[in-house]
C-alpha cells in the first residue's frame, strides 16, 4: 500500500498526461486545464515546505547553541520581519517591502555573484594550462571569442568578429546540439522509467 | 628560473586589485568604441520593429532574472520595454522566478516614468492597464506555461496589484497565446527551454530571448532551427540593443550596458594576459623538468 | 554622495560581502545570514499574495470545491514531519512526478529531438547559398561525433574511436567559446556593483 499506491498514482498521471497531449477533444483539454491549475497550487505548497525546513534547521542550531548560532538568530529575525512587513503593509512599489527588496536583498545577492569575477580570474590564471592539443584548442577558442566579441576585436583584424561568430554558430552549435540530443534522449528514457515504476528513487526510504 | 616560477605564482590580492582598478578606470576615462551588432540581436530587434500596433497583439515579456544577474539583464528589459511602448505595442509582463518581480516593477516603472516625462499629449502617455500590465509571479511554471495557451487569466486571475486580470482594458483583447505576437524571456536560468517545450511546441508561440552570457552558447541550436526568433547575449547583447534603439531614434542615449562594455574590454585583456603569463611560466618550468 | 539612507544600507551591505575577498569575517557572515533570512521572508509573502491566495483561497471561497483536491494533496506534504504517517508524502510527490514525467515525453520529443534533428539534416537547399552547404556538413559531422563521444555502451574502437576523437575537438571548441562568454558574464556582475557604488552611492559617475 505504502509503495503500490504512490506508484499507481505516478503511472496513471504519467500515462494520462502523455495521451492528453495527442487528444484535442474539449474534455481532454479541460482535464489538462484542471490539472495545470492544481499543479500551480501544489508547487506553492512544495516551496512552503522548503521554508519550513530552513526555519526548523536554524531553530535547532539556536536551541543546541551550535557554532555560529548567533547568526541563525539574524536569519530567523530577518525572515519574520520581512514576512510581517510584506503580509501586513503591502507589496506595491512604494512599500517598505519593495524598499527592503531593492536595498537589502538586491545588493546582497548581486555582490555575492560579483565575487565570482575575482575567483574566475584567479582560477583562470592558475588552472588554464595548454597541456595538450585539446586544452590548446579550448584556450584558443576562448581567446578568439573573448577578443572577437569585444568592440576592439575588429581593430585587431577586421574579420575577427566574424570568425568568433562562426565559432559560435558552427562548432559550438554542433557540440551543444550533440549534448542537447543526448540529454533529451536520456530525459525521455528516465521519464518512461519513472512512469513504469522501474526508477523508484523518488519514493525514498526503505518501504 | 625563479623568474618563470614567479610568473606562475602572482599573489591573488594583486590580481584582485588590478581587476578592481580596471573596472573603475573606464568610468573616468570615458572612451567609446563602436559596437558591432551580432546577427541574433539584430533579428530580435527587427522582429519587434516589424510589429504594428493595429495588429491587436501584445508582446509578452517574461522577466525572470534575479538581482545576481541584474547588470546583464536589467538593461535588456528596459530596452525591450522601451522599444515596444515607443511603437505603442502593448506589453504584458510576468515572472516565474520568485526574485524577479521587484526588478520587473523597477524596469517597467523606469521606462514608463521616462516616457511619460517626454509625452506631449495624452495619446503619447503610458497608462497601466491600457498600454501595459504586470501580472506578477506564479508557481508551477510548466503548468502555468501550458495553461496560458488556453487562457492567461486562468493562471493569473489577479495582476500584481490585485486587480482582476479580466477587468483590465488591455486584457479584453488578449486571452491566450494566439493574441501574443512574441514572448521574450529575459532569464538567468533555463526557463527558455521550458517555453520551447511547453509553449512553442504545443501552441506555436514565437519566442525571443535575453540571456546571460553564460547561457547564450546553449541556445545557438534553437536559433539555427528558428525556434528562437532572436536573442540578446549578456551585457554585450544589451549594449547592442541600446545602440540599435539610439540609431533608430527611439532613444537619445545608450544606457548602463554600453557604459559597462568599456570595462569589459580592459578586463578581458587582463585575463588573457594572465593566462598567457601563466602558460609561459608553466611551459618554461616543464621544459626545465624534462 | 547620496543622502538616501536606503542607498547607504545597500552600499554597506555590498562592502560587507566584498570583505570576504580578504578573508572570512563576522561582517560577511552577518550579511550572508541576513540575505538568507530576508530572501525567505520575501518568498513567504510572495507565495501567499501571488500563488496561494489568488489560486487556492479565493476559488475555494467562491465555492469551487474542486480545489479541495490540491489543498489536501498540499497538506499531505507536511506529513513528512510526522513519522507514523510520513509515507503519505509520497502521494503528492507521486502525483507531481507522474505529471512531470508524462508531459515531458512529448515535449522533449517535439521541441528537442525532432526539431533539432530536422535542423541537422543536410539537404540540397543547404548548398544554395555560398558556403552554407559546407557549414551544414560540418554541423552534421560535429553533432554525430559529439554523440559518439558520449556513447559509452561500447568501447571506442576503429571508426568509433576516430569519431570520438573528432567529437572531443568539437566539444573543446564549444567549451572554449562558452568560457569566453562566461568571462563576460562574470565580469558584468562586478561592473554592475561598481556602477552602483560609484554612481547612486558616491555620486562620482552619472
Amino acid at each position: 500500500m505504502k509503495t503500490i499506491l504512490p506508484l499507481a498514482i505516478c503511472l496513471i498521471m504519467g500515462i494520462m498526461m502523455v495521451f492528453q497531449f495527442f487528444i484535442p477533444h474539449p474534455v481532454s483539454q479541460q482535464f489538462n486545464s484542471i490539472i495545470n491549475q492544481w499543479v500551480v497550487v501544489l508547487s506553492a505548497f512544495a516551496l512552503v515546505l522548503g521554508i519550513g525546513n530552513l526555519t526548523s534547521h536554524h531553530i535547532m542550531i539556536i536551541k543546541r547553541k551550535r557554532p555560529g548560532w548567533q547568526y541563525s538568530i539574524v536569519t530567523i529575525l530577518s525572515m519574520f520581519l520581512m514576512a510581517i512587513v510584506g503580509l501586513f503593509f503591502g507589496i506595491d512599489e512604494k512599500s517598505i517591502y519593495q524598499k527592503i527588496y531593492l536595498n537589502v536583498l538586491t545588493p546582497l545577492g548581486a555582490t555575492m555573484f560579483a565575487l565570482l569575477a575575482y575567483y574566475m580570474t584567479s582560477a583562470a590564471y592558475r588552472a588554464f594550462r595548454a597541456r595538450s592539443l585539446e586544452a590548446g584548442l579550448l584556450l584558443g577558442a576562448a581567446f578568439v571569442v573573448m577578443i572577437g566579441f569585444m568592440p576592439i576585436g575588429k581593430f585587431i583584424h577586421p574579420r575577427l568578429p566574424d570568425f568568433a561568430e562562426w565559432l559560435m554558430r558552427i562548432p559550438n552549435m554542433a557540440s551543444q546540439r550533440g549534448i542537447l540530443l543526448g540529454v533529451a534522449f536520456g530525459s525521455v528514457a528516465t521519464a518512461l522509467k519513472i512512469i513504469l515504476g522501474i526508477e523508484r528513487s523518488w519514493l525514498g526510504g526503505k518501504e | 628560473m625563479n623568474f618563470f616560477k614567479s610568473l606562475t605564482s602572482i599573489n591573488r590580492r594583486v590580481i584582485y586589485l588590478v581587476l578592481t582598478i580596471l573596472v573603475i578606470l573606464p568610468f573616468f576615462l570615458r572612451f567609446h568604441i563602436p559596437q558591432n551588432i551580432m546577427p541574433q540581436t539584430q533579428k530580435l530587434y527587427d522582429f519587434i520593429d516589424a510589429l504594428e500596433s493595429h495588429q491587436n497583439k501584445a508582446v509578452l515579456i517574461s522577466i525572470d532574472y534575479t538581482p545576481q544577474t541584474m547588470p546583464e539583464c536589467h538593461p535588456m528589459a528596459i530596452s525591450i520595454i522601451t522599444h515596444c511602448l515607443k511603437k505603442q505595442i502593448p506589453v504584458i509582463g510576468l515572472s516565474f522566478d520568485p526574485q524577479a518581480p521587484g526588478l520587473a516593477i523597477e524596469a517597467l516603472n523606469t521606462v514608463v516614468t521616462k516616457l511619460n516625462s517626454q509625452a506631449t499629449s495624452k495619446e503619447d502617455s503610458i497608462t497601466y492597464g491600457e498600454d501595459y500590465v504586470y501580472l506578477g509571479w506564479k508557481s508551477g511554471r510548466i503548468a502555468a506555461l501550458m495553461e496560458m495557451g488556453e487562457k492567461i487569466s486562468n493562471v493569473f486571475p489577479r495582476d500584481y496589484y490585485n486587480n482582476y486580470t479580466d477587468s483590465l482594458p488591455l486584457m479584453q483583447n488578449i486571452k491566450n497565446y494566439r493574441d501574443i505576437a512574441i514572448s521574450i524571456i529575459i532569464a538567468a536560468a533555463d526557463y527558455p527551454q521550458e517555453w520551447l517545450m511547453y509553449a512553442q511546441a504545443r501552441y506555436g508561440l514565437k519566442l525571443g530571448a535575453g540571456l546571460t552570457a553564460v547561457m547564450a552558447p546553449k541556445y545557438y541550436p534553437f536559433l539555427q532551427t528558428g525556434q528562437i526568433s532572436g536573442m540578446m547575449s549578456g551585457m554585450k547583447g544589451a549594449a547592442e540593443y541600446e545602440n540599435l534603439l539610439v540609431k533608430s531614434g527611439y532613444t537619445s542615449e545608450t544606457g548602463k550596458a554600453e557604459t559597462g562594455m568599456n570595462s569589459q574590454i580592459l578586463i578581458h585583456l587582463w585575463i588573457i594576459l594572465l593566462i598567457i603569463i601563466g602558460n609561459i611560466g608553466y611551459m618554461a618550468l616543464r621544459r626545465k623538468k624534462s | 554622495m547620496s543622502t538616501d539612507p536606503w542607498i547607504w544600507i545597500g552600499a554597506f551591505l555590498t562592502l560587507m560581502i566584498f570583505s570576504f575577498l580578504f578573508r572570512d569575517n563576522p561582517f560577511y557572515k552577518f550579511a550572508e545570514h541576513l540575505f538568507v533570512g530576508v530572501a525567505n521572508g520575501y518568498y513567504i509573502v510572495f507565495y501567499w499574495h501571488q500563488a496561494l491566495k489568488p489560486n487556492l483561497y479565493e476559488p475555494l471561497k467562491a465555492g469551487n470545491f474542486l480545489y479541495v483536491v490540491p489543498l489536501l494533496l498540499g497538506i499531505l506534504y507536511f506529513t513528512r514531519f510526522i513519522p507514523r504517517v510520513g509515507w503519505l508524502v509520497r502521494l503528492p510527490i507521486g502525483f507531481m512526478i507522474g505529471w512531470g514525467a508524462g508531459i515531458s515525453i512529448p515535449a522533449n520529443l517535439q521541441a528537442f529531438i525532432f526539431r533539432q534533428i530536422e535542423g541537422t539534416v543536410v539537404t540540397p537547399q543547404s548548398f544554395s547559398k555560398g558556403f552554407e552547404g559546407l557549414w551544414s556538413l560540418i554541423i552534421l559531422i560535429g553533432v554525430i561525433c559529439t554523440v559518439i563521444y558520449f556513447f559509452f555502451s561500447t568501447e571506442h574502437r576503429g571508426v568509433l574511436k576516430f569519431g570520438a576523437r573528432l567529437g572531443i575537438i568539437f566539444i573543446m571548441l564549444g567549451f572554449g567559446a562558452s568560457f569566453g562568454y562566461t568571462v563576460m558574464a562574470r565580469v558584468s556582475l562586478l561592473i554592475g556593483r561598481i556602477q552602483f557604488l560609484l554612481g547612486p552611492w558616491l555620486g562620482l559617475i552619472k
